[in-house]
């Protein structure tokens, strides 16, 4: 008994053990429930969500009225209209709102290769440029034809000559103003001479080169004999490949068109009577004969190539261009090159 | 610890939970916080097509929620710390995951929403309010301010970030119209 007595006392010293904090079972309950829920609705938010989407894509392929009706169809197709102005030169490949031809070849790639644009108009305004740029432009609406087999119209401003009309005879049609300055069929590669002005400021350059043909060009010093009939040969052929590309454009016999390809430029009504043009009008019947080439009628929808973007773009470069040396380093360049391109403008 | 006994014991007595040395599971909680609540919000963001479907899309979404919190939490330390209210900084940005549960409640809003019961903005309105009002208690939690000092520290680099959007957007107009000219 005394043992039991001691035991139960030792016991009743003993600390109890620490009351547990109060369990908040409730809330864990309450969180689980909510956490179900959550799944629930997210599962039918997505469930939903699928459904819509996969209405939306089946509404856009089977749903197409212009595929029923033929009613939409007329409104969608479209003229596009794209604008070569100015020199044409190379643009860097990086800067998609410059006017370069790798950008023009691409636009050209680009609306051509669109459904819904049945035929292309080239908006001409440019007294050329050089030879690489020019053909590269060529080469894409030859390329674009041979593809789709779309028509391509070529409407002259105020000046289409040289480059601007070995583009235009890649088209199946051309229309000039009557006015129009035209032709300057031919190759030029002029270079400055700049030696009498350096000896007599006292300036010398001093040239080491690999091959006595390296510095054929240079500003530096007079062209040799050599040079000359080398640069002659070159644009000689440069000729040959744009009288080719006329003749083969126009249907035109090549001795007629080296009649034609003197250099001397045309109005409008004078190349139509020669036949270097088709039809004597405007933008608008270019459009027009566009429509017609193409199924669509007269004053078919017409599709601008102007990307909003670029046009910033492009305004933001023109602006901040002024601040710096671009501008003014780019109107001094006067490196030789081989232009299809004519220097009255 | 179990997220979801995590969550209870922050739920209980917030202060007490985020006083401690090194509160368990917070971590975990935090971040499974800032995943449930972006779902959450891509989900409510699908639904009114606001943005691309896939998982790319809710990535960048996700991204975008982290890189705004941390930023915002490390602005509101940054001014606590300076006006003398000592807190952990890393704690801070968890706890914000925790309070981003709540806009887990955009999924069945935007369900009423789309019926026409509530309109999408007051929904999203009403889910940013409880995620700052919570936010709010939980600064108070982790750093010995008063309610008004928590809210101004919760509502600063809201505020900062809304005044900057406006200052670029009215620059961007003034240089726009500068081009045009």
């Amino acid at each position: 008994m005394e043992e039991q007595k001691n035991i139960s006392a030792a016991q009743a010293q003993q600390p109890q053990p620490a009351q547990k904090p109060p369990s908040c079972r409730g809330a864990g309950l309450w969180l689980k429930i909510v956490a179900g829920l959550y799944v629930l609705s997210l599962a039918a938010a997505f469930a939903v969500i699928n459904r819509t989407d996969a209405a939306r894509k089946t509404m856009s392929s089977d749903m197409d009225i212009s595929k029923i009706t033929g009613i939409g169809q007329v409104k969608k197709n479209a003229v596009a209209v794209v604008e070569l102005y100015g020199v044409i030169s190379q643009g860097s490949s990086s800067r998609s709102w410059e006017r370069g031809s790798q950008q023009l070849a691409e636009r050209i790639k680009t609306l051509s290769g669109k459904k819904e644009v049945k035929a292309i108009v080239l908006d001409i305004n440019t007294p050329g440029g050089s030879v690489g740029a020019v053909q590269e432009i060529y080469s894409a609406i030859k390329r674009a034809k041979a593809e789709t087999k779309k028509p391509f119209i070529a409407r002259f401003g105020d000046v289409s000559a040289s480059g601007g009309y070995y583009v235009a005879s890649a088209c199946d049609l051309i229309v000039a103003h009557p006015g129009t300055i035209t032709g300057s069929i031919g190759v030029i590669f002029s270079v400055s001479n700049f030696e009498g002005l350096m000896k007599k400021v006292g300036f010398r350059n001093e040239v080491v080169k690999s091959g006595k043909f390296k510095d054929m060009g240079s500003p530096m010093r007079e062209m040799t004999q050599e040079e000359r009939k080398m640069l002659q040969a070159m644009i000689d052929d440069s000729y040959e490949q744009f009288v080719a590309a006329v003749s083969e454009g126009r249907k035109m016999p090549v001795e007629k068109v080296k009649l034609l390809a003197d250099g001397r430029i045309y109005t409008g009504r004078q190349a139509k009577d020669v036949g270097l043009v088709d039809r004597l009008g405007d933008l608008q019947d270019a459009v027009d004969a566009a429509g017609e080439m193409s199924g669509l009628g007269r004053n078919p929808r017409v599709l601008t190539d102007t990307d909003p973007l670029d046009s910033l773009l492009s305004l933001m470069e023109s602006r901040i261009s002024l601040f710096t040396s671009v501008a003014a380093a780019a109107s001094l360049e006067i490196g030789p090159r081989l232009e299809y391109r004519w220097y009255g403008h | 610890m179990n997220l979801f006994r995590t969550l209870e014991l922050l739920l209980e007595n917030p202060a007490a939970f985020l006083s401690g040395e090194k509160p368990s599971g917070l971590g975990r909680a935090g971040l499974a916080g800032y995943f449930a609540g972006t779902l959450g919000l891509f989900a409510y963001l699908r639904i009114f097509s606001a943005v691309p479907p896939g998982f790319a899309s809710f990535a960048v979404v996700l991204m975008l929620v982290l890189a705004a919190n941390f930023c915002f939490s490390a602005v509101m330390h940054l001014f606590l710390d300076l006006t003398g209210a000592q807190g952990s900084a890393s704690r801070l940005f968890l706890v914000f995951g925790v309070t981003d549960f709540l806009l887990a409640l955009l999924v069945p809003l935007a369900f009423f929403a789309k019926l026409g019961y509530i309109n999408a903005f007051l929904a999203l309105c009403l889910c940013l309010i409880l995620a700052v009002y919570f936010r709010v208690r939980v600064v108070r939690g982790l750093y010995p301010v008063s309610s008004n000092k928590a809210l101004l520290a919760v509502c600063l680099p809201y505020a900062g970030f809304t005044a900057v959007f406006f200052a670029g957007f009215i620059y961007s107009i003034a240089w726009l119209v500068w081009l045009a000219v």
